[in-house]
């Protein structure tokens, strides 16, 4: 009995890792990176790169800002067939204004949320959003993508696929298959304890695949576990999206109850009012911080029913210090500038809820977390790489002797999921650094092409990958995984020139000034290139000692 | 720069507690040492070290941060530590040896 069930489990753990692998790679590579995400930024947007800032007046600064903006055409495009006549022009009424920042932040981005007149659902809302300098107010282009933050970071929960927002649920199914190989694993590794440090490098290259699988598996098994749980925690509301279905007359009476609770009015009053001033109510609200002994960064700052008697501004403080994003919020009365409520310590629950989304999002000041972290997500990377290539080393000289081309097809998978990731990474940055500041008339936006390099160094990846795959269904080892470290390792070094070229910001300057996101960057590149080049020599004295096999027959005499 | 010094004391000790733990393991104790035997105390007491060690990453750890940051710092150096001593012997075992300077062995050097 014991026996089939661990059979059981290794079924379990061999198959739904192999095809839910391939999309787990991605999202531990990309968080990885997303650690990161704000210093990719500043090497992706040169304009960008100063040290970052406290959040500035609101009056001076945010106020005209906000006052300028108007929803995003791809938003207000969402309202076909939800309004009642005509799409308007213009949206005046102002559900809410927003602004974020971190303590690695140059930039400030700024949110406001619009209601539709004659909306169809009356909650419904349109957004628009803007990147300034916070030094002096002025925007940022709109067509400049952010690589780490606008594109890395979501796709490694949505793969950007948004499409019904089957990208979530793949990424969503992928964290709860994580979960399951997680448990399978442990259930199938026999010596947890007596094999925890075990890698022996020297054996053949199933044993050590696997050596490598285990231990990355087992001395991170906590980073993964919580990773997995937290991210899907995170997206639990988009899951199970019981509050606006089966539970929405519950979520109304709630909303109510906490608006009565906490004084804070839901709806706006329909009488016009004026803004007090924004930078008095963040003085009182860093004096009530600073009262207790906390420091006092403004983390987020928004206006609820802007222009409205009823209109009211929170003020949250950066979450620097502690795992949380931010807290101890305090809310003012607009048109007052009177406080109207100081948010209570959280409860139990809600710090248990705070610390889980907190340790997966992580905006506070910890460098070394942060690299804790990244070597977490690496660690991820070559549990599911080893845990692939373990399964075509397993069967590939079998599959040879069949004549079957499933082995093949798993491993020309495996180097696209893989190398070619990297591919696809680096060919987007390159086109960060090539393509002109503003592209000619009828082109695409420069951000969207960078995203179309993107999928195509990939696809050109995958079609190198199949193309080379041949010598896996002979029990070889396909020339496609030494050729695409080798592009790695080139296309990095150009990375690292193309922004000295580009921008002048050399390794030499940017570490002699200290400006670690940029140099951080091109060292991690630096480094990624002198990896690849140690795997492709590695993979070619791998290549020369396999010999080839026939189907139904004896290895032949190797080639090379 | 206190805080800094600190934590890399909290990185230390939990490597240094995981290359103990390692080490009382027969199969690594002969990759650093050899044939080299040694007492059944020296193991406990191998045992005993290491798990001191990592105890007192965690000190340092808390010592520095809130205990909500604190403890995924500490957890996330028992896997880079873990990682450090399996690494080291599978290429460079014997320099585990200076986990062993000072400690009173039945035989040896």
């Amino acid at each position: 009995m014991f026996q089939n069930f661990r059979l059981a489990m290794a079924w379990l753990h061999t198959w739904f890792g192999l095809v839910l692998g391939f999309v787990l790679m991605a999202v531990f590579f990309f968080g990885a990176l997303s650690v990161f995400d704000r210093e990719i930024d500043r090497w992706a947007i040169p304009e960008s790169r100063f040290e970052p800032q406290p959040m500035p007046s609101f009056d001076k600064v945010l106020r005209p800002v906000f006052e300028s903006m108007q929803p995003r055409p791809e938003s207000v495009a969402t309202l076909r067939g939800e309004v009642n006549g005509p799409i308007p022009e213009r949206f005046d009424i102002v559900r809410r204004w927003g602004a974020y920042t971190t303590h690695r932040d140059p930039v400030l981005n700024m949110f406001a949320g619009y209601e539709v007149p004659n909306a169809k659902d009356p909650e419904k809302t349109v957004w628009g959003s803007r990147t300034i300098d916070p030094r002096n107010g002025r925007s940022l282009p709109d067509d400049q993508l952010k690589i780490g933050s606008q594109f890395f970071y979501p796709l490694h929960y949505s793969l950007n696929f948004h499409w019904l927002d089957l990208g979530y649920w793949i990424v969503g199914l992928a964290a709860l298959i994580m979960l399951v190989a997680l448990v399978t694993g442990v259930i199938m590794h026999r010596k947890i304890f007596r094999e925890f440090f075990t890698f022996r490098p020297a054996k053949h290259i199933q044993r050590s695949t696997l050596d490598l699988h285990n231990l990355t598996g087992v001395l991170a098994l906590p980073f993964h576990f919580f990773f997995a749980f937290t991210g899907l925690v995170i997206f639990a509301g988009l899951y199970f999206p019981v509050a606006h279905s089966q539970l929405e007359p519950l979520h109304e009476l709630h909303e109510k109850l906490e608006a009565e609770e906490t004084g804070l009015p839901e709806d706006r009053a329909g009488v016009p009012a004026p803004l007090a001033s924004v930078d008095a109510m963040v003085a009182e609200a860093q004096r009530r911080w600073a009262a207790q002994g906390m420091s006092g960064d403004v983390g987020f700052l928004a206006v609820q029913h802007v222009g409205d008697a009823n209109g009211y501004v929170s003020i949250y403080r950066a979450g620097t210090d502690r795992i949380a994003l931010t807290s101890n919020g305090i809310h003012f009365k607009a048109s007052t500038g009177e406080v109207l409520r100081e948010d209570p310590p959280p409860s139990a629950v809600d710090r248990v809820a705070e610390f889980l989304t907190g340790l997966h999002l992580q905006h506070f000041r910890h460098w070394l977390l942060r690299w804790l972290y990244v070597l977490g997500g690496l660690t991820g990377c070559v549990c599911i790489a080893t845990g692939l290539i373990f399964f075509v080393e397993k069967r590939k000289r079998q599959h040879a002797r069949q004549g079957s081309q499933g082995a093949r097809v798993a491993d020309a998978l495996a180097v696209t999921t893989i190398t070619g990731m990297l591919l696809a990474a680096l060919g987007m940055m390159i086109a960060n650094r090539l393509l002109p500041q503003a592209m000619p008339a009828g082109w695409p936006g420069r951000g969207d092409l960078e995203e179309y390099v993107f999928w195509a160094s990939w696809l050109l990846a995958m079609a190198h990958a199949f193309w080379r795959s041949p010598p896996v269904a002979q029990g070889r080892l396909s020339p496609a995984w030494g050729e695409q470290c080798w592009a790695v390792c080139a296309l990095s070094v150009a990375a690292v020139l193309l922004n000295w070229i580009t921008t002048g910001d050399h390794l030499l300057r940017t570490v002699a000034e200290g400006y670690w996101p940029v140099a951080g960057v091109d060292l991690f590149l630096l480094a990624s290139a002198a990896l690849a080049a140690t795997a492709a020599r590695r993979l070619a004295r791998v290549a020369r000692a396999v010999p080839a096999m026939q189907p139904g027959g004896k290895p032949e005499a190797a080639h090379a | 720069m206190r805080d800094a010094l600190l934590l890399l004391g909290a990185m230390a000790a939990s490597v240094a507690g995981m290359g103990w733990l390692a080490l009382a393991m027969d199969v690594h104790w002969e990759q650093v040492c050899g044939e080299t035997p040694r007492s059944p105390a020296l193991v406990r007491g191998l045992r005993i070290l290491g798990g001191a060690a990592l105890a007192l990453s965690l000190a340092l750890c808390l010592a520095v941060d809130h205990p909500s940051m604190a403890s995924l710092v500490w957890v996330m150096s028992l896997a880079a530590g873990a990682l450090a001593v399996v690494f080291t012997l599978s290429w460079r075992a014997r320099w585990l040896r200076v986990l062993l300077a000072g400690l009173p062995r039945r035989a040896g050097s």
